[in-house]
Formats: structure tokens, C-alpha cells, sequence
């Protein structure tokens, strides 16, 4: 064989196991399109259900409002009938240790602790607050990985009329990335410390 | 101080509600609400408020651009205002600070947490 029928050969068998290097890495890339699709369909889903417990939390956490607001409106209607009945019986029934003046100490007692309960109650409902802001974290993540997911099937070649059909807008959300359900009076007093500091650095 | 009128921004429906109940508990009756600072920037349009109660994380304004527009509106310079908030991060609070914010808590926080901070804040700046 003559040199230049050799190189002219050798190149068609370069170029052959190019093609078929090619030919294999696209049905590598086709069989990856459909899992990474059928995750691109999933995320959505997942979305979803986030935004629906945030949503179901909150409906319930209002009714537990509305309990707690009807508690401290009673509550606070015995106290003032409490005393509005106390000032319009004679004071005789509430002298030394008389059972009218034991009893109206004991309701006295209870509708207050009754409202300070309720109080309390409304006071550790501000985790729903909290846990949808932890929730609406999750949800953006997921919609990156969501709006990721899309890119990578528009680089591996998907029909594209049906990627730009399928592209979802998504809303914005407003949250805390490090929020975090801390009973505790430590944070308070370390946020004043810091203000403190902040204040006099200003005025220095 | 009891008679002063309070504005209340928060985006979150249930912190809304658990703030004007809290304030309404320590003798602030008048209380309105603003769901975002867009809105609360509307509201003070009508309305003249003694005091600001705001949240950070909000959607359409978040509660520092909201102080900043405040800081920059004739008449509001001196407004009292603080913020409520779960970011207890350094960075964030001395950018709280530097937008305008007078006191700060961090959430969640105590009824007696907010009735101090109130009287602070009214005692510092008026």
C-alpha cells in the first residue's frame, strides 16, 4: 500500500470509531433524559405539598387563634363581672375568711389563669411563622433544582417547543434562610448586646 | 403611650394577629395592619402613625428597603421604628441599623419583650 492510501485509511477507521463514540454518547444522553424528566416532573410535585402543608398549618393555626381569642374575651368578661358583682353585694359577705369571698378568689384566680394560659398558648403559635419560613427554604430549593433540572434536558437536546411549554414561573418567596424556633432569652440578650456596641461605635 | 398609633408589618397572617393581641394585652388599642412594605408605605400615606413594628422577610418590599424609603420621606426621619424579626445574624443587625431601625427583637419573641422594647424605643427617640 502506497503511503497516502494508508493515511486515507487510517483516518476512515479514526473517523468510524468517532461516529460510533458519538452514536453511543447520544444514547447515553437519551437514556439520561428520562429519568432526569420524570425528576424535573417530580420537583413540582414536591413544591406543591410543601405549599399545601405551609398553607394547611396555617389555617389551623388560626383556629387555634380564634380558640385562644374566645378563652381571653370570656376570661376577661368573668373578671370584670367578677368584680362588677363583688362591688354590688354588701361588704359583709367578703369579710375575714368568708366562703362568698373564697369562692370569688378561686373564680378570680381561675379566669386569670385561664387568660394567661391562652396567652401562652398564642405566644407559641409564632412557630408557624417560623416553620413556613424553614418551609419556604425548602420550597425555593427545590425550585432551582427544578429550574436546573430544566436546563441540563435543553442541553441534552429534549424537544424544545415542549421544554419552553413546560417552563414554569415561579412565585417569589420571602423568607429566612436561618430561621430557627429558639425559645430562649439568650438570642434577645445577644441581639442587645450587639445594639449596645452598634450605638456606642455610632456615637464614638 | 398607650394612646399611640401603631403600625404592624408582617406578611405572615399569624404574626399579624399575635402582635395586635399582644399590643392590644400591654394597652395599645389603636392598631392597624400592613401585610408588606409596599403597603405600609401606602398606609402612611393616609394615616398618621406614632410608631412602626416591622418584620424583615417580606414578599414585594422587605422590611429594610421599606425602613430605608421611611428614612428618606419628609416627616418620617424621626419616626420610632423597630424591627421583629427571626434574623438574629451580626451582619443583619448592623444593616438593620444602618438603614434607620431604632430597637430590634428577635423572633420569637415575649408579650414583655415588646411592651419593653416599645417604651425603650418611645424613650430614645421622642
Amino acid at each position: 500500500m502506497t503511503e497516502p492510501v494508508m493515511v486515507s485509511s487510517k483516518i476512515h477507521e479514526e473517523i468510524r470509531s468517532l461516529t460510533e463514540s458519538i452514536d453511543q454518547m447520544v444514547e447515553s444522553f437519551r437514556n439520561l433524559q428520562n429519568p432526569i424528566e420524570e425528576s424535573r416532573k417530580r420537583v413540582p410535585e414536591a413544591t406543591m405539598q410543601l405549599d399545601q402543608i405551609n398553607k394547611q398549618t396555617e389555617e389551623a393555626t388560626h383556629r387555634v387563634l380564634d380558640m385562644v381569642e374566645q378563652i381571653t374575651n370570656d376570661a376577661g368578661d368573668m373578671v370584670r363581672d367578677l368584680t362588677t358583682l363583688r362591688k354590688a353585694l354588701p361588704a359583709t359577705y367578703f369579710k375575714n375568711r368568708s366562703k362568698v369571698r373564697d369562692v370569688f378568689e378561686r373564680m378570680e384566680k381561675a379566669a386569670s389563669s385561664s387568660q394567661d394560659n391562652a396567652f401562652a398558648i398564642m405566644d407559641a403559635l409564632q412557630f408557624q411563622d417560623i416553620t413556613a419560613q424553614q418551609m419556604e427554604h425548602t420550597a425555593h430549593l427545590l425550585d432551582e433544582v427544578e429550574t436546573k433540572l430544566h436546563s441540563i434536558k435543553g442541553f441534552l437536546g429534549g424537544d424544545e417547543s415542549e421544554a419552553k411549554e413546560d417552563i414554569v414561573v415561579h412565585r417569589k418567596r420571602a423568607f429566612d434562610p436561618n430561621a430557627r424556633y429558639e425559645v430562649s432569652s439568650e438570642s434577645q440578650e445577644e441581639v442587645d448586646n450587639l445594639l449596645e456596641s452598634v450605638k456606642k461605635d455610632h456615637q464614638e | 403611650m398607650a394612646d399611640i398609633k401603631i403600625l404592624a408589618v408582617d406578611d405572615s397572617p399569624t404574626m399579624r394577629r399575635i402582635i395586635v393581641n399582644t399590643l392590644k394585652r400591654a394597652g395599645f388599642k389603636d392598631v392597624t395592619e400592613a401585610t408588606d412594605g409596599k403597603d405600609a408605605l401606602a398606609k402612611m400615606k393616609v394615616d398618621n402613625f406614632n410608631f412602626v413594628i416591622t418584620d424583615w422577610n417580606m414578599p414585594e418590599m422587605d422590611g429594610l428597603t421599606f425602613v430605608k424609603h421611611v428614612r428618606n420621606t419628609e416627616g418620617f426621619k424621626n419616626l420610632p421604628i423597630l424591627m421583629v424579626t427571626t434574623r438574629s445574624v451580626k451582619d443583619d443587625i448592623i444593616e438593620a441599623m444602618k438603614a434607620g431601625v431604632n430597637n430590634y427583637i428577635v423572633k420569637p419573641f415575649t408579650p414583655d419583650t415588646l411592651k419593653a422594647k416599645i417604651s425603650q424605643t418611645i424613650d430614645n427617640v421622642v
